[in-house]
């Protein structure tokens, strides 16, 4: 049973309106005269208007009246969509979005926005008309209500007589004459008499209309007409009805006379919440205009399929997964137990089980799995206004929206990547004057891309522009004493400084980027998901900033293996191959521990001295190749024992700093096996290879 | 907090040949030993991880902190799994122990502070030295002891041999 | 018997806030997403009456209580279109589509339940 409250559910749903608005006039800024978008555009504001006002946000509801109302002229065709209008849109949307996170402090600048908003779209305006105001010109109707000349009740009369005969159709949809009776009840004592008068022969009846009339007296001091309007306030436009007081004066009081309906501006709508007054009768004649725009707009959403999503709190994802994590444990206790067995009934179910819970893990992992797109869609408003505000032309393109992450990962990666493509905007990107003057097109281009590589996604942002300006690193490290003057360093040692506490190579501060003090603080969270960032650059041509990060953090497939008498687990998805470590590799190595695989060297680690365990190995060692990345590496082990559904889990801060490690898990014996943090140990082997050889294998 | 004015509720553990009193409002479970793996390159105080319920816990040994003699375990060795605050954060971990006693109250009036010089062990990690049927029963300050290196505060932790096998 | 009432709006804030009111008075609540969702629900499950937003993804709610007046089952059932605005012309549309009566948004919750009363006798 949802519990929460609805104004926050609320709140959720306009942001999430407000972020398909910002898409969509992002959208409508490149293809002007497309009326779906401008449609959904309306409807999206529509909505935050009416859900607003429903939930005490009145200032958002007023706002974005004003906003709807100047942004009909769009709509009707009578401005167009160009930048200005889009511009000033946006801002509109940000100043929303401020209303709904703080709807009760008084927030300045609704007012320039909606002036400016109007500006635009008067200027713009493409037939020059002014504020036509489509008035519902009524014809007068034939009046359904018997109308006698008004003349003011007598303040003696107590009784009420109150005739009435219902439309014809008032019953098949759905209006209860005894309600209605009861209704007039609860103003005064009444007395009810059925008219049978035009119910016709038995024959002919037809018994779902209504045929019936009532003639219903009522004691009541006061006129109560205001009263018994409310009780018809649904029939009255195509009902029969007449009130007259009795005893007294023969004079009749009449409810309303059906005035001509005029002056109804249909573009202003009337900000009145309820209808008090009495409803007025329509005339009959059909107006036709402003049913096809509301026509054209629903045409538009019925062609879009209906999405059916469900809203669960993350903690109980979270609950799930533990679940299934237990289930999975004890799944491999029995397959263990099956194993050692002779019992064929029991291996079969116990086989049937693992198929069943590796299919669970996998619905369930899926579950929490988003598209990266989620965040990526942030970005190109992100682009737009840097665009704008630098004075560059920028061109963004994100490929692999499709790669999904574990959601928690998405959530914290999305401020890292806004460094990332703040810096390349700003300080990668050249302006266009130099971009001309280098021979490259004056519009840069950014990109942002997601790949799945192994075991882990990869992220990178890449820009076209300057590249990184070594010179100006090592000057400014040594500047801020991150490095003495005669160190020696390669140009990825440069890159990296880029990444250190205290560094900035921002000649000026500029706005936009702060200080440049992202990057620290960038690796820092990357480092927190246990993920890398790297940097390659070429000068003139741009630099490609990569984020590597673990792809789950609950369960995976591993590859338990043995070293010396402990067990450890690999991620499967890092495993390339496995081969026998060559005997007698040892003694021609001369200290250099590189494989041939198919011509390609591969540097190997022994996990017995990574682990610093004494004593050999065992005679037919294996030798596990692994990958992240661009790099890999050979593990060498002393068995390779089998694959098993490995439920991740976090090590304490006791031993969360070894970087050998990235969790541990709970073997089918009830034992604690660690997890063997693949991208670590990649590292490891290239500088080892990069300190043998002096460049990258 | 079991500790209030008047007395500390503690379990009496031992160790080697002395008695350590840890709070028994943080005792979860006392367990008799179980299969315990080794984490390589881990510092000696926090060598190993052992299952509890499920769920993956480090097993420190405070003999290491003490500069105490390490025997092999036997049949009275338990480990007490316990709520310790690491930099500031409540995580649970096991505390091997030679043997458990019991749950005692530990009156407050008589708990004294270490002193500084003449003790066998590092002052830093004891909180006080209590008083119980004539002997002495040590508080050991439990924060100090599970402080990570480049954890919150700037006490130095002992020095640590790496885990040897 | 219970009554229940169907809610059909594609903003789930205000179907929960419908549902929050109706539930409280002591009725049951069916709730839809758009006018599609609301037809099937309205066809297969039992109602007493039925609460419809207009603007919706689909079919909208005029095109649902056209749709849903066709269906047996619709007969006596009353419906009422929530509506942004005392739109003259809206409401004879709806009514000409077969709705019993409208609220106008914002709307508080005794005067959904005044409507609701006023339509089912509950």
């Amino acid at each position: 049973m949802n519990i929460s409250d609805p104004t926050e559910t609320f709140r959720q749903e306009a942001r999430e309106l407000l972020d398909q608005l910002e898409a969509g006039l992002l959208d409508l800024e490149q293809d002007p005269s497309n009326d779906d978008l401008i449609n959904s555009t309306f409807r999206a504001l529509h909505t935050i208007k009416g859900s607003g006002a429903m939930f005490g946000f009145t200032a958002v509801a007023e706002f974005v009246h004003e906003f709807e109302t100047a942004f009909d002229r769009v709509r009707k065709g009578q401005s167009k969509a160009n930048t200005a209008l889009i511009g000033v849109a946006l801002d509109a949307k940000d100043h929303i979005h401020l209303l709904i996170e703080n709807p009760d402090a008084p927030i300045d600048g609704g007012t320039e926005i909606l002036v400016q908003l109007r500006a635009i779209v008067d200027g713009a305006a493409v037939d020059g008309h002014g504020e036509a105001a489509p008035a519902v010109v009524a014809a007068p109707a034939p009046a359904p209500v018997v109308v006698e000349a008004p003349k003011p009740a007598d303040s003696g009369a107590k009784r009420w007589r109150l005739t009435f005969y219902l439309p014809s159709d008032a019953l098949i949809y759905g209006t209860n004459p005894e309600l209605l009776i009861k209704e007039l009840a609860g103003i005064g004592p009444i007395s009810v008499l059925a008219l049978s008068d035009r119910i016709p022969d038995l024959d002919i009846i037809d018994p779902e209309v209504s045929y019936l009339g009532w003639q219903v007296d009522i004691e009541v001091a006061d006129d109560p007409t205001a009263a018994i309007d409310d009780v018809f306030l649904f029939l009255r436009d195509n009902m029969e009805l007449t009130l007259a007081p009795l005893g007294g004066e023969a004079a009749v009081a009449v409810i309303e006379a059906p005035a001509p309906v005029v002056d109804v501006a249909v573009a202003a709508p009337s900000d009145d919440a309820m209808p008090e007054a009495p409803f007025v009768p329509e005339p009959v004649v059909a107006k036709a205009a402003p049913a096809k725009k509301a026509k054209a707009a629903e045409k538009a959403e019925a062609d879009k399929p209906a999405a059916t999503s469900l809203r669960v709190p993350a903690e109980r994802l979270d609950e799930l997964m533990d679940r299934v994590g237990e289930l999975v444990i004890a799944q491999a206790r029995l397959s263990q137990i099956a194993n050692s067995s002779s019992d064929t009934a029991l291996k079969t179910i116990a086989e049937e089980l693992e198929r069943l819970s590796s299919g669970l893990r996998d619905t369930t992992m899926g579950i929490r799995m988003v598209p990266i797109g989620t965040i990526f869609s942030r970005f190109r408003r992100l682009v737009h206004d840097l665009s704008g505000e630098l004075g560059k032309q920028i061109e963004f393109i994100t490929t692999g929206e499709e790669t999904e992450l574990d959601k928690t990962v998405i959530e914290r990666l999305a401020d890292p990547l806004v460094h990332l493509i703040r810096n390349s905007v700003d300080h990668g990107l050249e302006s266009a004057e130099k971009r001309i003057a280098a021979g490259k097109d004056p519009k840069g281009t950014v990109r942002l891309s997601a790949v799945y590589s192994g075991a882990e996604v990869a992220i990178s942002v890449i820009d076209d522009g300057a590249g990184l300006n070594h010179e100006r690193i090592r000057a400014k490290a040594e500047e801020n004493g991150l490095i003495s003057a005669d160190a020696k360093l390669t140009d990825q040692e440069l890159n990296h400084l880029i990444f250190a506490p205290g560094f900035s190579t921002a000649k000026e501060v500029t706005a936009l980027s702060g200080r440049g003090v992202g990057m620290d603080v960038v690796k820092r969270t990357i480092d927190g998901l246990r993920g890398t960032i790297d940097v390659t650059t070429t000068p003139g041509k741009g630099s490609v900033f990569t984020l590597r990060l673990p792809l789950t953090l609950a369960i995976i497939d591993g590859m338990l293996i043995r070293v010396g008498d402990g067990r450890y687990t690999i991620p499967l998805a890092a495993v390339e191959e496995c081969v026998e470590l060559p005997a007698g590799v040892e003694a021609n190595a001369k200290g250099r521990n590189f494989l041939d695989i198919r011509g390609s060297l591969v540097p190997y680690l022994r996990l017995r001295e990574v682990f610093g365990l004494k004593g050999q190995g065992d005679e037919h060692e294996k030798v596990v190749i692994v990958s992240s990345g661009e790099g890999r590496v050979g593990l060498v082990v002393d068995q390779i024992i089998g694959n098993n559904q490995t439920v991740i889990k976090q090590l304490s801060k006791l031993h969360s700093g070894i970087k050998s490690f990235s969790g541990a898990t709970i073997l089918g014996d009830g034992t604690v096996a660690l997890i063997l943090d693949t991208a670590h140990l990649v590292a490891s082997g290239q500088s080892y290879v990069e300190r043998n050889l002096g460049r990258a294998a | 907090m079991s500790e209030n004015q008047e007395y500390m509720t503690a379990l009496t553990i031992r160790l080697e040949d002395e008695l350590f009193a840890v709070e028994a409002s943080r005792v979860r479970e006392i367990l008799d030993l179980v299969p315990i793996t080794e984490v390589p390159s881990a510092r000696a105080f926090v060598g190993g991880l052992i299952n509890v319920r499920g769920r993956v816990v480090p097993l420190a040994d405070l003999r290491v902190m003490f500069g105490m003699e390490r025997p092999e375990p036997d049949e009275d060795t338990r480990i007490v799994v316990m709520e310790v605050d690491i930099d500031g954060e409540p995580t649970i971990a096991g505390i091997l122990a030679d043997k458990v006693h019991d749950v005692t109250d530990i009156e407050s009036a008589s708990i004294e502070e270490a002193p500084k010089v003449g003790m066998r062990w590092r002052p830093e990690f004891v909180k006080g030295i209590g008083k119980r049927n004539g002997g002495f029963i040590i508080i050991p300050d439990m924060e100090r002891i599970f402080e990570t290196p480049g954890g919150r505060s700037t006490s130095v932790a002992a020095p640590e041999e790496r885990a040897a096998s | 018997m219970t009554k229940t009432i169907l809610t059909i709006d594609d903003s789930a804030s205000i179907r929960q806030m419908v549902a929050m009111t109706l539930t409280a008075a002591g009725l049951d609540v069916i709730e839809a997403v758009n006018g599609q969702d609301g037809y099937d629900k309205a066809t297969t499950n039992t109602v007493h009456a039925i609460i419809t937003d207009l603007n919706m993804p689909v079919l909208n709610g005029i095109e649902f209580i056209r749709k849903y007046r066709q269906h047996p089952a619709s007969k006596g059932i009353p419906i009422i279109l929530l509506t942004t605005e005392s739109d003259e012309e809206l409401k004879r549309q709806a009514k000409e589509a077969g709705a019993t009566g409208w609220i106008v948004k914002p709307f508080k919750q005794d005067q959904l339940l005044a409507v609701i009363k006023k339509v089912t006798g509950a």
